[in-house]
């Protein structure tokens, strides 16, 4: 069963082509990140999800069905853009969007001040949303959301601007929800929490999709090419080296990719001769490399 | 539907709970009291206590005339004031006034010049030259520091002008009584062809004005809440989450609604008030007000705020969609004052001649049927194809512009940073 498919799915402004071809399904139950650089076509996508647009051609469909907007009160969206009605009680507020999602007042205003007990701001309840801080604000925005039980939640850019221990917070509801069946959709350009969450991902640039699939299999996909080295001495012999492909300088250490075909025990008799090794690691390449590799590809 | 009604109730709430509701709720009806007292107050002919005149006659006898026409003038308008202290619908803050009038018959150009240095030292408030060669010229100077006050000059003039009536006919040998007869003033009595009597003219003007001041200015001040309303929204990023649950027609509706309901809610209560604190002063004034305030104008009324604010908040809305701040709307908002400020400025044509071909088309009209069907119901309730024209013209032209207003408002929410060309709106217009 899946929670929504996406049929070649296009969308144009005018000239410029948003979103182009987009073809891609999410299980239930399963945690997705659709990733791509800013301006890639992430929120326009979410848009068409959500009814907010609709597409120009292709097929969405939701739940195993035609999308249909009785269906939204079934999904939970964060969008990029936080808001909320400033001068408006937190509770009130919370209610209030529960409401709109189909909930009845009483199970609105008990599920809001649960959620709040939940992520620690019950005792913000009577306080105007503009006298809270901007973490504060997030999580509100994060329980409206959430309120109405969703079984599909989009999240846009979830952790951005949020303190890690608030981050921290958060992610732990989000493996709760996930145990519980509910199927998410992370969007975000940064590559470490998707990493940390989701099952498969969809990378987009320029609106059309450039890499997707199980997260598993796309690292598998790409292989322990990946070498981290730590030294001390001259980094010179990286370059020109025939058996490095890419290299990637963090200062402490350095990330290495093979060219293909190279083997790494060369590369760690010559680093060896070189210098003198304190690490020397054969590792999965990070989803952020895949992502700048990708997505400079289809730049270049 | 229950979307329209649950983002109708918060807007209700949200507004009717602020500060700024209860004080426009106090000052609004404050400006209209200052709006209609205030120029009776400055413009109120020889009512600024006590004044002095210098009448300059040739002969005694002219001079002695002119004074005792415009000492009679003067207590003649005394005596109105004092009437119109009991009736509740005038009350205006006119003071009886002393007028002192001195005669001189000197006539030397260095008597003129030193009254008229009297006058400009504000010794003495002016000076009748009615000397001889004046009155033979058909021309008499009236010397005064305020020469554009026309209504204390008109009524000065007036006063001469039957003083030398009285003088003329004097001299063909008639007696004060036939002179009283023959300068006796009557009055034109205007009755409708159904042969009733018009009421109270100046009333009827009064109420009329102040129901379609409260029109307009409630129209307007609700116009631009709704706009604010979107805005706020706008600035306030909440539109896509709002976006995520319900549709932009039923935001556009709910929050239309719900500052509408604001809007009928503060003038129940204004209604209210008046009718609790006139009270007593109501069953006096009843009289008066009988056959001035009918069922017809009541029911106009509401029809015509509803039909002119839905109208109106529509377009709004619509601006409020385009822009993304208060700065920007002004430029656009002008489009939607002007012609409301039409309305106004042909009002009192309006009043005046309900039946004017300008009157007709101006209350057909969409954008200015309801202040102007409105004052046309007031004063002379127009033929009824007329009536049911301008409304059938209104509610299409709502239709029309909730559909071309939903489309701006649907793009125009999730456009922000960038003001909107004309061409760009139109492209708008266009979106699927």
């Amino acid at each position: 069963m899946y929670t929504i498919e996406l049929n070649s799915v296009r969308k144009t402004y005018d000239q410029f082509v948003a979103v182009d071809n987009l073809s891609f399904s999410i299980e239930q139950g399963a945690v997705f990140g659709l990733l791509g650089p800013n301006g890639a076509g992430k929120t326009s996508t979410i848009r068409m999800m959500i009814g907010i647009t609709a597409p120009d051609s292709g097929e969405i469909r939701m739940f195993d069905q035609p999308f249909h907007r009785p269906q939204l009160q079934r999904v939970g969206y964060l969008p990029e853009e936080r808001g909320l009605y400033k001068k408006m009680k937190v509770h009130e507020q919370l209610v209030f969007i529960g409401e709109l999602h189909g909930m009845n007042a009483t199970s609105a205003r008990q599920k809001a001040t649960e959620w709040c007990q939940k992520l620690e701001i019950a005792d913000k309840l009577q306080n105007k949303v503009e006298e809270l801080s901007k973490g504060m604000q997030q999580k509100i925005q994060f329980i409206a959301a959430l309120l109405h039980d969703p079984d599909f939640i989009i999240m846009d850019e979830p952790f951005f601007g949020l303190d890690p221990v608030n981050a921290s917070l958060l992610k732990d509801v989000m493996l709760e929800l996930k145990k519980q069946g509910k199927t998410i959709l992370f969007s975000t350009h940064r590559m470490d929490t998707v990493e940390k969450l989701c099952d498969s991902i969809c990378v987009i640039n320029k609106g059309a999709p450039v890499l997707q699939g199980e997260l598993k299999q796309i690292k598998a996909r790409y292989g322990k090419s990946n070498i981290q080295i730590q030294y001390d001495g001259n980094g010179a012999f990286l370059e020109h080296n025939p058996l490095v492909g890419a290299y990637n300088n963090y200062g402490n250490y350095v990330e290495v990719r093979l060219a293909p075909g190279a083997d790494s025990q060369q590369l760690l008799k010559m680093v060896a001769e070189r210098s003198r090794v304190n690490r020397f690691e054969l590792m999965e390449p990070s989803l952020e490399e895949i992502f700048i590799e990708v997505v400079g590809k289809t730049d270049a | 539907m229950r979307n329209i009604f649950l983002i109708a109730r918060r807007e209700y709430l949200e507004r009717v709970r602020t500060k700024s509701f209860l004080i426009m709720t106090i000052l609004i009806p404050l400006m209209m009291a200052g709006f209609l007292l205030g120029p009776s107050l400055l413009m109120n002919p020889m009512s600024h206590g006590a004044k002095h005149l210098v009448i300059v006659a040739s002969h005694p006898q002219t001079a002695e005339t002119i004074r005792q026409e415009l000492t009679k003038a003067q207590g003649e308008q005394n005596k109105q004031i004092a009437d119109s202290k009991k009736n509740t619908l005038k009350r205006t803050a006119e003071t009886p006034s002393e007028l002192t009038v001195d005669v001189d018959t000197n006539t030397s150009a260095d008597e003129r010049a030193a009254l008229s240095q009297k006058v400009r030292n504000k010794q003495l408030d002016g000076v009748i030259w009615a000397t001889d060669e004046a009155l033979a010229a058909e021309k008499i100077p009236f010397i005064t520091r305020d020469t554009s006050s026309f209504i204390q000059n008109a009524t000065i003039g007036l006063g001469v002008d039957r003083a030398l009536h009285r003088e003329a006919l004097k001299a063909k040998g008639l007696s004060d009584q036939e002179i009283d007869s023959v300068l006796k003033r009557l009055d034109v009595d205007p009755q409708d062809p159904a042969g009733t009597g018009s009421g109270n003219p100046q009333i009827t003007f009064v109420v009329s004005f102040i129901m379609v001041m409260i029109l307009y200015m409630s129209v307007l001040l609700y116009g631009i809440n709704v706009m604010r309303a979107i805005l706020d929204e706008k600035t306030s990023r909440i539109m896509e989450v709002m976006l995520s649950v319900s549709r932009p027609n039923e935001m556009m509706a709910g929050k239309i609604l719900g500052v509408g309901a604001v809007g009928l809610t503060q003038i129940a209560i204004w209604i209210g008030t008046a009718v609790v604190m006139m009270g007593g002063n109501l069953v006096a004034s009843g009289e008066q007000l009988k056959g001035v305030i009918t069922w017809q104008m009541l029911l106009a009324f509401a029809v015509y705020y509803l039909l002119g604010f839905a109208l109106y908040s529509t377009v709004y809305a619509a601006i409020g969609a385009m822009v993304n701040s208060e700065q920007e709307a002004q430029q656009l908002q002008f489009l939607a004052v002007l012609p409301l400020a039409a309305s106004l400025g042909i009002m009192f044509n309006v009043i005046q001649f309900p039946n004017s071909t300008i009157a007709v088309w101006a209350s057909i009209f969409p954008f200015t049927s309801p202040l102007i069907m409105f004052s046309r119901i007031a004063v002379q309730i127009p033929s009824l194809w007329q009536i049911g024209l301008s409304l059938a013209v209104m509610i299409a032209t709502i239709v029309g512009m909730v559909l071309l207003c939903g489309r701006i408002y649907r793009v125009g929410i999730l456009m922000y940073g960038k003001k909107p060309t004309l061409p760009e709106i139109i492209k708008w217009l266009r979106y699927a």
